[in-house]
């Protein structure tokens, strides 16, 4: 089962950000600037883990991943937000357009 | 190391000199695919079943610990592009008296290096081979940390290892132990390749060529404790499988639906869940005309006039459902296909008649038995009559469920046709009960919905529908037929070659069969949904010249609901675990290639209670 990440990062150099950024939003939600909420299996943080690697640079970026528990659990409300949130629904269902 | 002079002697003249100069690459004696991977190996050694799935069946699954493992071998896996000298052919004489003046023995490392040996009949990729002389030690990494166990590592590892030695040894290294690197200890442990291991492996080897030979897949484990950390453990099924292997299925033959099962299970403990219970992609449905659909890094962004529709993961999509025009970029579908996501085409008015799909399954063995069995009539007879049965006996639970007269003649008439069903003796006749237990059904199930006269529910009809109802229903088939014949497909399965319905050009007759037992629960039960619930009303339908369609929006309500059915998370009747309708029509689809493949005796039919 999927549990929500937060996943925040550094990156001193715009040219490895500009591929960063399409990365991560494949695996999350952007929160703000550089920082996303994720929600994600084991598996998937790995994968995430793997195609970050290596594109870090890893004497100047920085990358933190939060583990906030298990979606319907503490996930969500631990977090407070002010301002526009970014609405997940907990009950995942097909996307129909 | 330094190597004395005899230890180089005894080297060259034990092993075969013909094969010593054949590095890096695999030699054309023996044709690739008969040469035993290592890794495979491996496999075997932890689990023979999983080694057949894998290597005969051509199974494969990740799942983390497959991950990271071969995450910890990114350093590794880097092949240098240094060159790196086979040992040297030379005469024992000479070699004794002075090393050669070119070849120091200095350590070399080299990364990541295929070889093979005709002799043992292997093929191995190496991690890191450390080179002195002609003595070389195979470095193999191992995520995690140095088990507890007097060996220094478990058997599958020291085996795999070992024969990497062998392989070594046969190209003319010299090659008497290997090293163990665990990543997260950042350990090495020393595995000497002793008479006892070299023996053990060479057995392992005969062993697993002579299974895969005599094409039988080794049974399930039982109550294993590697099950649940085995990447395979959702195709094997081992739980399920040493359940049903025991006894035939005689409760399917009962005629009082509130009795359990009564099967008695090979192991006295209930099936373990081990896969679970729902999914986490699920599919995604377009059907604004005209919407075009690209790929952007690892998303997936759905665009109408320029104007962006939605933007989803690739990680939440397990299939993509097409009606009518809708764009798809060559990038998007090639990604898709990649990741095994099908892309399932309707036509705009919702009839499923094609599939993009990756490369087609490995498991060739699947589709012989499959073959073989669409032929003999009595074996189809079999599955063809649990399909059936199963049918009748869930409209009946659908009907009980719904209908206010719980004694109304209809019940026993389903119940007789059950009975009759697995009672019959020719495909002619289970053609005839399935058609007069369906046409006791409708006359009850169509009274189940409101009675509105826009709605006009009159009786089943189809191409094209006459009424709101059959439209709904048609379309919902529609949905199940496309969902098995992704099922099927991923299974390994030719969705096209049924066991009951006859092939007839562009249907997925193995799909419609299996649909059988599925209409009334997840086609008919989301029909009465949708329209007991006013998720569709007479606004949600058109009429054209006698043919009823749905609008957009009509179709988008019956989806969703389609949808909330297939995620309903039901006890199973048989292994007594939770888990959603969409997982056990894969477990279903398992378990029919589980029979046809000889090990289990009966197909089960999914009857709900
Ligand atoms: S699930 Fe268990 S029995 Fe099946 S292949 Fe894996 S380890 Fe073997």
């Amino acid at each position: 089962m999927r549990s929500v990440y937060l996943v925040a990062y550094d990156i001193s150099c715009p040219k490895r950000y500009r591929k960063i950024y399409p990365i991560m939003r494949g695996y999350g939600e952007a929160l703000q600037y550089s920082v996303f909420r994720s929600e994600l299996t084991d598996t998937e943080l790995h994968s995430l883990k793997e195609l970050l690697w290596p594109l870090l640079n890893h004497d100047e970026d920085r990358v933190m991943i939060v583990d906030l528990g298990p979606i319907e659990g503490r996930g969500d409300n631990c977090v407070e937000f002010w301002g526009d949130p970014i609405v997940t629904p907990h009950e995942r269902s097909a996307t129909i357009i | 190391m330094i190597q004395g002079p005899d230890a180089r002697a005894s080297m060259s003249s034990s092993s075969s000199p013909t094969t010593s100069v054949s590095t890096l690459q695999t030699s054309d004696k023996i044709p690739d695919d008969a040469l035993l991977p290592v890794r495979m190996l491996n496999e075997f050694t932890y689990c023979p079943r999983l080694g057949y799935l894998e290597w005969v069946q051509g199974e494969w699954a990740e799942n983390l610990e497959t991950r990271q493992g071969s995450f910890g071998h990114r350093v590794v896996d880097k092949a240098d592009r240094k060159q790196v000298k086979p040992p040297a052919k030379v005469e024992p004489k000479q070699q004794a008296n002075s090393p050669q003046p070119d070849e120091p023995d200095e350590q070399i490392h080299a990364r990541s290096i295929m070889l093979s040996s005709d002799k043992e009949g292997l093929i191995a990729k190496l991690d890191l081979v450390e080179l002195e002389g002609d003595v070389a030690t195979p470095v193999d990494y191992k995520r995690g940390k140095v088990p507890d166990v007097p060996e220094g590592a478990y058997e599958p590892e020291r085996v795999q290892l070992c024969a990497q030695g062998l392989v070594l040894r046969d190209n003319g290294y010299q090659c008497d132990e290997g090293v163990l690197y665990f990543i997260a200890s950042k350990r090495r442990v020393v595995i000497p390749f002793d008479e006892e291991l070299v023996t053990r492996t060479r057995q392992l080897v005969t062993d697993f060529r002579a299974t895969a030979d005599a094409g039988i897949i080794p049974p399930p484990l039982e109550d294993s404790p590697k099950c649940p950390r085995c990447s395979l453990v959702g195709i094997c099924l081992p739980d399920e499988t040493n359940l049903l292997q025991l006894e035939p299925l005689t409760d399917q033959d009962n005629s009082d639906p509130t009795r359990l099962p009564t099967r008695l299970p090979k192991s006295t403990d209930p099936p373990r869940r081990l896969l679970p219970a729902k999914n986490n992609a699920l599919p995604l449905y377009i059907s604004e005309q005209g919407a075009f659909i690209g790929k952007s890094a690892e998303r997936l962004t759905i665009k109408l006039k320029k104007e962006q529709l939605a933007s989803v993961r690739m990680l939440d999509v397990s299939q993509i459902c097409l009606f009518g025009s809708v764009m798809l970029s060559a990038q998007a579908i090639s990604e898709l296909s990649r990741r095994g996501i099908p892309i399932c085409h309707f036509s705009y008015g919702g009839w499923f008649h094609s599939i993009t799909a990756g490369l087609i399954h490995k498991n060739i063995e699947l589709r012989i038995q499959q073959y073989s069995a669409a032929q003999d009539d009595e074996r189809s007879l079999k599955v063809a009559k649990q399909l059936i049965a199963g049918k009748i006996k869930n409209c009946r639970t659908l009907l009980r469920r719904h209908i206010h007269d719980k004694k109304s003649p209809v019940l026993t008439k389903l119940t007789d046709y059950h009975q009759r069903a697995l009672r019959v003796t020719s495909k002619e006749s289970l053609l005839g009960l399935e058609g007069m237990a369906a046409k006791e059904y409708f006359a009850d199930f169509f009274q189940l919905f409101p009675n509105h006269p826009a709605l006009a529910v009159n009786g089943r009809n189809r191409r094209p529908p006459r009424a709101p109802v059959n439209a709904v229903l048609s379309f919902l088939y529609s949905l199940l037929s496309k969902e098995l014949t992704v099922v099927l497909q991923a299974v390994g399965f030719d969705p096209m070659l049924g066991v009951f319905h006859t092939p007839r050009y562009g249907r997925p007759s193995l799909a419609l069969d299996l649909a059988e037992e599925f209409r009334p629960l997840l086609a008919d039960s989301a029909a009465l949904m949708v329209f007991n619930n006013g998720e569709v009303n007479a606004d949600s339908f058109i009429q054209r010249a006698g043919a009823v369609a749905m609008t957009p929006a009509g179709r988008k309500s019956v989806i969703a609901a389609y949808e909330r059915r297939m995620e309903t998370e039901i006890t199973h009747p048989i292994f007594g675990y939770k888990i959603c309708y969409r997982r056990i029509l894969e477990v279903q689809a398992r378990l029919l290639a589980r029979h046809l493949l000889g090990e289990i005796p009966e197909y089960p039919s999914f009857v709900t209670r």
